[in-house]
């Protein structure tokens, strides 16, 4: 059976790891661009774009390398399409659009006289320089949709080849001699094999306009390449980023841990210890991806991958998979591992469905956020201590459902959980402390303040100061073993600010399109629904006592 | 004194010992802590850094909450005395905090913590440090000017509205009867009559990416006003004979002979010392430019006009905001903005108000030499930025992004950088910082570390041992 579960495992990633050769008609998905200040292939290109205008992955079921081409080629085609998603209600309201919709097509949004009025109305508010509120931030978005959609449809937004005298690529619609006719004829290529598949044309006859499509990306590619062989990008760097972008290695890790969860629920069930070890197995591989598409993102952007909240929340899954098995394996409850594989589970999916919100894209970094040992080094050591945080927090969880179902017939179970949750607390300390100590001496390097009451180190603190009230409750007896597991809960909460609540809440604004806005309602809701939990069990834990 | 104290009130102290000793009392000053700086946090994201500081981390009240926890981290320790071996961990956790305490309040007392704005190729040797001061000046004759008066403020912490600050002196009449955190300069420009004051046109320049709307409003007919906006520049004055060979536009306000108001422009260019285009529009008219599809069009056309200027006052900080003082001279109110001058007359003197960020001499000139911006790949997105100085005795030096400059016990950081308006650099900004409290910070983190790290070593021992025993 291990056998069979190690042979279907590395069947799996053979299939997909090993499939860098983009299968026939894809090549243009390689093809490298310059966008946002680093060389990417068209197929991550493509993507953003489309997740900017239309605010998902792909169109009607085409993928957005089909999608973003034929903006260009056709522009007129896409006169009809409901393109453009637009959410938020005041701006649909300003542009007298129907609010039940979500997409719209682009003479609806933009030919609309509205359109230029709100656009005059954002420059405005632009310049008195104040932070953007929720509806300016729409309206932002929308200003670059339009953008996104009218740049590429003339061809200026995709940059595809490099130039001898400067850092910036040409543009599509500044190519000239050799390479506007090889990209000419690659498009014409390109549009015979859409029609192809679109006709549902015989096999043979599709595949054969695949293979001259590629012929001629390929030609293109090495039209371009001969501008600036130098500049030109790395092949091994774009076919890992097509990699990454086909295997998903981070959906790979959340199903193994929640396939490993299931199990380990399962086994309490059928009580059937020894499946313990095919729980650990799923942990492992899930774990094993985890850190795969965490070295990939490393290898691509050439940094730890711990400057925006997407990567810190796949980090402090990261991390608490990585605890939670430390734990288990001192300990052997079972109940850690399970508490463990659900917090990278949750963390991830969370990290995976919400790519407005959480950015997944690979960006450049701020100029004082770059080459930094310290800075690096603090913010690993401070995300790291809310991954231990986040798993006494689940442990919690846990432990509030056993006293639900009473005390004392889960009395020894509830014992472990509230060790579990003390040590995780523990830890969770022992790096939260430095590493607000470190961001300290961070601060002190680049800017000559150690402590500067800015609101990011000031909530790390906040949160320091909450655990360590918990911990020396704890030592003194005030708080029993119903109060850890409350605290384990109530204290998250100061995380979360810390962490969600400084960038999204309290920074609203501050930060640019696609990064810093958004989801506070689900955020706080769910922090409500937490303690709305522990209110019930507190009174039905008082009802029980008195009868 | 002592014996008296120690004789009488030995069980007293004790007892406070006792009191400050418990983890009751450290729980309550822990959350009070974390109660009063999650306010802050609240105050900067509303307001800004400032007003946070002013109001709640630099206040009575935190002085007071950090206060009572080196009290309390404190009589923990005497409490203890003596110290077993068991006791290392929590005593060096509370010496390092207390250190770090101490040492903030040491770097608040001495340390300095300032800017320095030096433009590409300029030299200065003065910090702009956030304390304000009111400075007067007099003159008799309008040549020599002596310093009459000059005093630190905190309007912020004290606004003078309730408590007018009043600059002492017989024959000086000057007040400061108003303050306001957060005001926006606005120019008015009003139509006069007089002929003693020049025009004013109020213009706009656009095409399809460029939208440009100003007021430009000379000071006397004679004058020449200049608005820059990167491509081009458009005078409001006579035009010169030659031309630079830049892009400029020249609007010449002038009465032709049925006495009737109009403009004539001129336009220069880059190929020739001649104008390359002349005219005469009146006030709604517009002529192109010939330049990127540029279009000038003449909203506005005041022939005799003066420019006034007035603040908005706001609730709330923005990064065009400044801090405005309202001056009363002999009855007659007048708004003065931070770091700028004001000029009023008595029957025989003139005065200069001044209200300005203090500037500290830093004991050596900074020159820049040249200033680097690196970009990312195909963007204007600044990836590094450095600066070449000059100091004295140092020589020629970097200053980058974490890279500092050390000199005579001064750290100069890159901070930041002003654009001009066309997009380029024109000044480097630094920040000067003197930490005399640097030391004990960092000691004191040490030891705090080293204190938590034996804690579970000690708590791990102990549990072991209860769990043989």
């Amino acid at each position: 059976m291990k056998a069979l579960f190690i042979l279907s495992f590395s069947f799996i990633f053979s299939t997909q790891v090993l499939a860098l050769t983009l299968p026939d008609g894809e090549a243009l998905r390689a093809l490298p661009v310059q966008a946002d200040g680093r060389i990417k292939p068209y197929d991550t290109f493509a993507r953003e774009m489309l997740e900017i205008v239309y605010g998902k992955g792909s169109f009607e079921g085409r993928k957005p390398h089909e999608v973003i081409l034929t903006w260009m080629l056709s522009p007129a085609a896409w006169e009809n399409k409901e393109l453009f998603e637009v959410r938020n209600h005041e701006v649909l309201k300003a542009l007298n659009l129907n609010p039940e919709r979500k997409r719209f097509k682009g003479q609806e949004v933009f030919a609309n006289d509205r359109f230029t009025l709100l656009r005059q109305e954002l420059q405005e508010k632009r310049e008195t320089k104040e932070k953007l509120t929720p509806y300016f931030q729409a309206l932002q978005r929308l200003e670059n949709q339009y953008f996104v959609f009218t740049e590429m449809a003339t061809g200026r937004l995709m940059k595809v080849m490099p130039v001898a005298e400067s850092k910036n690529w040409k543009s599509v619609a500044e190519l000239d001699g050799e390479a506007q006719k090889d990209f000419l004829e690659m498009s014409g290529k390109f549009i015979t094999y859409i029609a192809a598949m679109a006709e549902s044309k015989p096999a043979n006859e599709v595949s054969e306009k695949a293979r001259a499509l590629d012929l001629a990306v390929k030609k293109f590619q090495e039209t371009a390449r001969s501008h600036n062989p130098a500049a030109y990008a790395e092949n091994s760097k774009i076919e890992t980023e097509i990699h990454y972008n086909l295997f998903h290695p981070f959906r790979w890790a959340y199903s193994l841990y929640i396939l490993a969860a299931c199990v380990i629920l399962l086994l309490w069930v059928l009580k059937k210890d020894s499946w313990m070890k095919w729980a650990w197995m799923m942990v492992a591989a899930g774990f094993l991806l985890h850190t795969y598409g965490f070295a990939l993102r490393v290898y691509l952007t050439g940094r730890p991958p711990v400057s925006n909240m997407y990567e810190t929340v796949v980090w402090v899954a990261w991390g608490a998979v990585v605890f939670s098995a430390v734990l288990e394996f001192v300990y052997k409850f079972k109940i850690i591992l399970l508490a463990g594989s659900l917090a990278g589970f949750i963390g991830m999916v969370i990290a995976d469905t919400a790519p407005v919100i959480l950015d997944p894209s690979l960006q450049p970094l701020e100029p004082v956020l770059r080459s930094n040992y310290w800075l690096i080094v603090h913010v690993m050591t401070i995300t790291i201590s809310y991954a231990a945080f986040l798993l006494a927090f689940i442990l919690g969880d846990i432990g509030l459902i056993y006293y639900l179902r009473g005390e004392q017939a889960y009395k020894d179970k509830i014992k472990e959980i509230v060790l579990a949750i003390y040590r995780a607390k523990q830890i969770g300390v022992i790096f939260l402390a430095p590493g607000i100590i470190l961001g300290g001496i961070w601060a002190d390097y680049s800017w000559g303040r150690f402590w500067g009451w800015d609101p990011k180190e000031t909530w790390a603190l906040i949160a320091l100061l909450g655990y360590i009230a918990v911990l020396h409750g704890r030592l003194i007896g005030w708080i029993k073993d119903f109060g850890m597991v409350v605290s384990g809960i109530m204290t998250f909460s100061l995380v979360v600010m810390a962490w969600y609540g400084v960038n999204f809440v309290l920074g609203a604004g501050l930060h640019s399109y696609g990064f810093g806005a958004g989801g506070v309602e689900y955020v706080s809701g769910f922090i409500a629904a937490h303690f709305l939990a522990i209110v019930y069990v507190v009174v039905v834990r008082r009802t029980r006592v008195k009868t | 004194m002592e014996s008296y104290l120690s004789a009488g009130g030995k069980s007293a102290f004790q007892k406070i010992i006792k009191k400050f000793a418990s983890i009751k009392m450290a729980v309550v000053i822990i959350a009070l802590l974390s109660i009063l700086t999650a306010i802050g946090t609240f105050v900067e994201a509303k307001y800004d850094a400032t007003a946070a500081r002013k109001l709640v981390f630099e206040s009575l009240w935190m002085f007071a909450i950090l206060g009572l926890l080196s009290a309390s981290l404190i009589a923990v320790m005497v409490d203890r005395w003596p110290w077993k071996k068991h006791h290392s961990a929590f005593v060096c956790a509370h010496i390092g905090i207390l250190a770090l305490l101490l040492g903030s309040l040491i770097t608040w007392m001495y340390g300095l913590d300032g800017s320095v704005r030096v433009g590409i190729g300029e030299t200065n040797r003065f910090v702009t440090v956030p304390q304000t001061d009111i400075i007067v000046y007099t003159s008799f004759d309008g040549n020599q000017f002596t310093k009459i008066f000059e005093r630190e403020v905190d309007f912020f912490r004290e606004p003078p509205r309730d408590n007018p600050f009043v600059v002492p002196g017989d024959q000086v009449k000057i007040k400061i009867v108003d303050y306001k955190p957060y005001v926006l300069s606005q120019n008015k420009v009003i139509e006069e009559t007089n002929p003693r004051w020049g025009s004013a046109v109020r213009f706009q320049v656009s095409n399809a990416r460029v939208n440009v709307i100003e007021w430009l409003a000379q000071r006397s007919p004679t004058s020449l006003v200049t608005h820059d906006f990167g491509p081009a520049k458009i005078h409001l004055g006579s035009a010169p004979l030659v031309g630079l060979g830049q892009n400029e536009i020249y609007l010449f306000p002038f009465k032709d002979k049925k006495n009737q108001w109009k403009i004539k422009y001129s336009l220069f260019g880059k190929k020739s010392i001649d104008p390359e285009k002349e005219g005469i529009i009146e006030e709604g008219g517009s002529f192109p430019t010939g330049w990127m599809g540029l279009e000038v069009k003449v909203l506005r056309f005041y022939p005799m006009a003066r420019e006034e200027w007035d603040v908005k006052v706001r609730e709330t900080p923005t990064p065009l905001t400044t801090e405005a003082v309202q001056v009363d001279f002999s009855g007659k109110k007048q708004w003065l903005l931070l770091n700028d001058t004001m000029k009023v007359f008595s029957e025989n003197a003139v005065y200069y108000v001044s209200y300005a960020n203090r500037r500290v001499d830093m004991g050596f000139p900074i020159q820049l030499r040249e200033f680097i911006v690196d970009r990312y790949e195909g963007t204007m997105r600044a990836a590094a930025y450095k600066s070449h100085v000059i100091v004295p005795e140092v020589g020629e030096v970097e200053i980058s992004m974490n890279e500092p400059l050390y000199n005579k016990g001064l750290t100069v950081y890159q901070s930041s950088f002003q654009d001009g308006p066309d997009g380029r650099p024109i000044a480097s900004v630094f920040s000067v910082n003197y930490d005399p409290g640097r030391w004990l910070k960092y000691l004191g983190s040490l030891v705090m570390v080293i204190g938590i790290i034996l804690l579970f070593y000690f708590r791990k021992r102990m549990s072991a041992k209860k769990l043989t025993s």
